[in-house]
Parts: structure tokens; C-alpha cells; sequence
């Protein structure tokens, strides 16, 4: 179970933004946007790691990187043994293989003129994974097993719901029998009844297949259902990572507990009554030096605008936190 | 585990085809099968000089009357079509081909191969289409194939930018994105995955644009540039009757509606298509 199949050493990604005439000439730098800075990161076999932050944090620009739809920029990624972030071609196509991705919008992540039995064909044969006489009797294989009906098979992507598209979506990369998958925002945009069934199918795949699964969600109570350990992310860095509970009971990083305390509570009576965090979130094209929370965040000192924190191991149970506070009193 | 009452799946939705489409059909059809069995159609031959029957009005006998050398205008409209509909094609069969493979490889492709085709895009529309037909025609003398030629150097350049800019749309879609992480090569990506999501303008365009191709193939035949007279071409039968219109309107209005009809004919196809291949949900 501890075992590291993924690991990601100080991997950063910049997207540059347009440099127009008149910067240029203005002697301006070139800005870009940090989508992900020095992040770094062990995904165990079999494990759920779940990866959670706002919008615009860099999550699923990471999810993106691990299956190379986005070139790093610096870093490494190390994926059983194997270094990811050159692979071309045909190596590339075998590492897509192990390691596939459910995507975001039900609506757009389907071919709108493919049948389900056609896209699941055509992935099952373009990696020659069965006999084309096998095709058929696989297909339906997946169908039962994502629990879509038999005669899903012949019926077009608009003739289901959004939730059953999901459920496509799970089969479409669960057709190549990857041990590794990355499920970007898969419910967020299903209604929250549909979400619990789409959550459970993923815990139930898991549990049968053996999967490695990266879950990256900005909701904080499915992360918290489904995962084993959990990563926080800040602006293109990770803040911090531990195991579910630990994280969700005892925060170290005050952008944590901030996160935590800002999710909706069920109960009035323990309305919060300290400041969540103060300010906007910082402009990725113009990240704070220092920490990249400082400027909002309520215990922050001289040090923080000043230094990086790095991210080290917390005390005995592999909890890894950035955060100079817990460096200062150790 | 059975499958919950949740996961039953939406009753198919009925296609019903649309008066436009049918309509659209049954005109073209009506032009490709005069194109195609013209003896059958026409009583007479489209050169057969008659000197007894000379600018005759329309009678049982000549349906369309006839005109300064006793030819029958209809079988010489019926045997334009052949000719009409074949200009149709030709001016349009390659650009739409072309124009659909370099769209496709730029959309997707982007980068200097975009660059190249936007500059290519921003000289040839600054030239009026048809001046630029007439001078290439010019260049290469009278006579069909020449038009052809011309048409189609010229014409793909929209058929470009169309599948182009759906491409461009169509590669940022989930389900592009999706196949890159399925490992497929980006000819398959291009071609069996977003093209089939891109094309429905480009074959709607191309309905439109064989109406164009045959007001064009009749302006050049009109003009001397295309078709050669005796030639039956709608364009040069109304130029034929252009000296007799106070006298004889028959001879030149019955290609004109011809071509007006052939148009309509396309739109209405096109139209009709533009509604069936439109993916649903």
C-alpha cells in the first residue's frame, strides 16, 4: 500500500500570456501566468490522493501535466520507475495506457456523433487490447461494469443524462485498463444526487480494479468521502498534504484551516466566528513573494514576504506542511 | 447489481425531415436526372437548326419556343443542364476538398502553418472573386476546363477558413483532449474525431456555392469566358437571346429560370441538411 508508483519532483508550468507591441517597446517583461510552482508530490499504489483548492489554484493544470496534455515547463515526473515528462510517441502512448483521465464536463468530453459502442471500440482497438471477434463481448463487459445498460451500446452520447455521461466517460478510460486514474472535477457538474452514485461508482471501481486514483475537486466533503490522503493547493504550489482525517480535523496550514472553516456548515450552532482569510486571491501573473499566502494570511510575520516556505514533513504520521509558523515552533 | 429506474435511457428521438430537404431534393433531382438521361427528356437535339420554325413563342410543339435558328430553348435548357450541373460540381468539388484539408491541418495544427494560411487568406480576399476568375481566365484562355481552373484556385480559400475556425472551436472540446489521452495519433484525432463535428457548415456552404458555381459558369458563358457557343449552357443561351428580348423573350427567360430554380433548389438543400446533420443534445 505505501508503495510510490507517481512521484512528482519540483514540477512548474508558466502559460505566457500575449506580449504586444506596445510592452515591448515600453521595455515591459514579458509577464506569464505561474500556473504551477516547484510542486511536489508521492502518489502511493492503490491509494485515493485527493487534491483540493480554489479555482484558479493549478489543480487541473497538474491533473493536465500528469497525463501530458500540457508540456512541464521544469520538474520531473517519475511514474513506476519511468520518467514521464519526455515521452513521445509511441512510449507516450503506453504510458496513456496505465495512467487515463475522466474529465470535467459531461456535456463536451463525449464525440457527439460517436455511439457508445463505437468510442469504446475504438479505444479497446487502437491499443489492441482484444481480438476484434472479444470487442463486443468486452464492451459489454465495461457497460455492466460502470452500470450503464446493454443497450447503451448503440444510443448517442445526447441520449443520456449527465450523469450517465460520466459514467461513459469512466468506461471510455477504463476501456485501456490503466492502473492510474485522474478524475478532474468529475461530478462538479452533475446535480448532487447524481454526484453521491457517480462518487460511490468511482470508490466501488477502485476497490475492484485496483486503481491508483487522483480525485481533484474543490469540494470538500467528497474529497474528504473518497480519499485516503489529501493535497491542498495554493496558487501553484502545494501547501499541504496528509491523511484525510488528520487534515480535516487538525489543519496545520493556516490556509487550510481557512478552507475548512469557510466550507458550509449543517450545523448553526457552530457558526464560525473568526475571519476565514482576508483579501482577494492573488493574481497568478503577479504571485506574492514569499509565501504565496502571506498577504492574506492572519499570523503571518516578516519572514513570510521574504522566504519560501518549503514544504517538509510534520511530525511522526506523514503529514508534509509549507508553512514557516510550524518551522518556528517545532 | 440492476440498474436503478434512474439509468433508463431516453426514448430515441424521431427524425422528421423537413419540407425544405425535400423540397431541396426533388428540384436537384429533377436537374441530375435531365443531366444525366437528356435524350430521353429533350424532343429535340440542342443544335438542330429548324428554318421553318424560326423564333417561334411557345407552343405545344416547342414547350419553350424557339429561338433565331428554330433550336427548341426547352431541350436546350434540358441539355444545359447536364452542363450546368456539371459546372456545379466541378467549381466546387475540389475547393470543398482542398479547402477542408488545409482548414483541418491549420485549425489544428496552428502556429506558422496558420500564420501562412491567414496571410494567403488576407491577399486573395482583397481581390473581387469574380475580377480574380476573369483574370486567371484570361491568362489561360476560354473554354471550361480553364474555369475550372480558376474557380478552384480561388474558391478554397473559404472552405478553409470555415473548417478552420470549427476546428479551432471543436480541438478545445473534452472530448479532443480526451483522445489525446487515449493515445490516438492526431490524424485520427483530425480526421475521425473533430472533422465529422466541424464539417456541417462546409457542406452547407457548398450547396450555397454550387448556386454560385452556376451563376458563375453563366456569367463566364454569358461574358465568352466559359462555355463556347453552340454549346447548350444556361449562361450562354441567355446570351443568345439578349438581341431578341423585346421580340422574343422566351429564348433568354427560360434559362433564367432555370438557373434561379437550380439556385433555390441548392439553398433549399442546403438548408435542409443544415438541420439534419446538426448533432442533437
Amino acid at each position: 500500500m505505501s508503495q510510490t508508483i507517481l512521484r512528482v519532483e519540483g514540477l512548474s508550468k508558466v502559460f505566457p500570456v500575449s506580449y504586444s507591441v506596445v510592452e515591448r517597446v515600453q521595455g515591459r517583461p514579458r509577464r506569464a501566468v505561474r500556473a504551477l510552482t516547484e510542486v511536489n508530490l508521492e502518489v502511493r499504489r492503490g491509494e485515493t490522493l485527493g487534491i483540493v483548492g480554489e479555482s484558479g489554484c493549478g489543480k487541473s493544470t497538474l491533473a493536465r501535466c500528469l497525463v501530458r496534455l500540457y508540456d512541464v515547463d521544469s520538474g520531473r515526473i517519475v511514474y513506476d520507475g519511468l520518467e514521464v515528462s519526455g515521452l513521445r510517441g509511441a512510449a507516450l502512448r503506453q504510458y496513456n495506457r496505465r495512467v487515463q483521465m475522466v474529465f470535467q464536463d459531461p456535456f463536451s468530453s463525449l464525440n457527439p456523433r460517436m455511439t457508445v459502442g463505437q468510442t469504446l471500440r475504438e479505444a479497446i482497438l487502437v491499443h489492441r487490447l482484444r481480438k476484434p471477434e472479444q470487442v463486443p463481448g468486452r464492451i459489454r463487459e465495461l457497460l455492466e461494469l460502470v452500470g450503464l445498460p446493454a443497450d447503451a451500446e448503440n444510443r448517442l452520447p445526447h441520449e443520456f443524462s449527465g450523469g450517465q455521461r460520466q459514467r461513459i466517460g469512466i468506461a471510455r478510460a477504463l476501456s485501456v485498463e490503466p492502473e492510474t486514474l485522474i478524475a478532474d472535477e468529475l461530478v462538479s457538474a452533475l446535480d448532487v444526487s447524481v454526484q453521491a452514485q457517480v462518487v460511490n461508482l468511482l470508490l466501488k471501481l477502485q476497490e475492484q480494479l485496483h486503481l491508483t486514483v487522483l480525485f481533484v475537486a474543490h469540494d470538500l466533503r467528497l474529497v474528504r468521502h473518497l480519499s485516503h490522503r489529501v493535497a491542498v493547493m495554493y496558487l501553484g504550489r502545494i501547501v499541504e498534504l496528509a491523511e484525510t482525517e488528520r487534515l480535516f480535523t487538525a489543519p496545520a496550514h493556516p490556509y487550510t484551516q481557512a478552507l475548512l472553516r469557510a466550507a458550509p456548515e449543517l450545523d448553526p450552532s457552530r457558526k464560525s466566528v473568526v475571519e476565514a482569510v482576508k483579501g482577494e486571491l492573488p493574481s497568478p501573473l503577479n504571485p506574492p513573494t514569499g509565501c504565496p499566502f502571506h498577504p492574506r494570511c492572519p499570523q503571518a510575520f516578516e519572514r513570510c514576504s521574504k522566504e519560501v516556505p518549503a514544504l517538509l514533513p510534520r511530525g511522526p504520521e506523514g503529514r508534509w506542511v509549507a508553512c514557516h509558523l510550524l518551522e518556528a515552533t517545532p | 447489481m440492476a440498474a436503478p429506474a434512474l439509468l433508463t435511457v431516453k426514448p430515441r428521438a424521431r427524425r422528421r425531415l423537413k419540407p425544405s430537404l425535400v423540397a431541396g431534393l426533388v428540384i436537384i433531382g429533377a436537374f441530375v436526372l435531365m443531366a444525366l438521361f437528356p435524350q430521353v427528356i429533350a424532343p429535340y437535339s440542342p443544335t438542330a437548326f429548324d428554318y421553318q420554325a424560326v423564333l417561334q413563342g411557345p407552343t405545344a410543339k416547342h414547350l419553350f419556343g424557339t429561338d433565331n435558328f428554330g433550336r427548341d430553348v426547352f431541350s436546350r435548357v434540358v441539355w444545359g443542364a447536364q452542363l450546368d450541373m456539371q459546372i456545379a460540381l466541378f467549381t466546387t468539388l475540389f475547393p470543398f476538398l482542398f479547402g477542408t484539408l488545409i482548414g483541418a491541418l491549420t485549425g489544428y495544427y496552428g502556429r506558422w502553418a496558420d500564420a501562412i494560411f491567414g496571410r494567403v487568406v488576407d491577399i486573395v480576399v482583397t481581390f473581387p472573386f469574380l475580377v480574380l476568375v476573369i483574370a486567371i481566365v484570361a491568362v489561360l484562355g476560354p473554354g471550361l476546363k480553364n474555369m475550372y481552373i480558376a474557380v478552384s484556385a480561388v474558391g478554397w480559400i473559404t472552405y478553409g477558413r470555415l473548417i478552420r475556425a470549427e476546428i479551432r472551436g471543436q480541438k478545445r472540446a473534452e472530448y479532443a483532449l480526451a483522445g489525446q489521452v487515449m493515445g490516438y495519433t492526431p490524424a485520427r484525432i483530425i480526421f475521425r474525431h473533430l472533422l465529422p463535428n466541424a464539417i456541417t457548415p462546409a457542406i452547407v456552404y457548398w450547396m450555397t456555392d454550387m448556386a454560385l458555381g452556376i451563376l458563375l459558369g453563366s456569367s463566364l458563358g454569358y461574358l465568352g469566358l466559359g462555355a463556347q457557343p453552340p454549346t447548350a449552357e444556361w449562361g450562354v443561351l441567355i446570351a443568345d437571346g439578349k438581341n431578341f428580348l423585346a421580340t422574343a423573350w422566351w429564348i433568354s427567360t427560360f434559362p433564367g429560370l432555370a438557373i434561379t430554380l437550380a439556385g433555390v433548389g441548392f439553398s433549399l438543400l442546403g438548408d435542409g441538411l443544415a438541420d439534419l446533420l446538426r448533432p442533437r443534445g
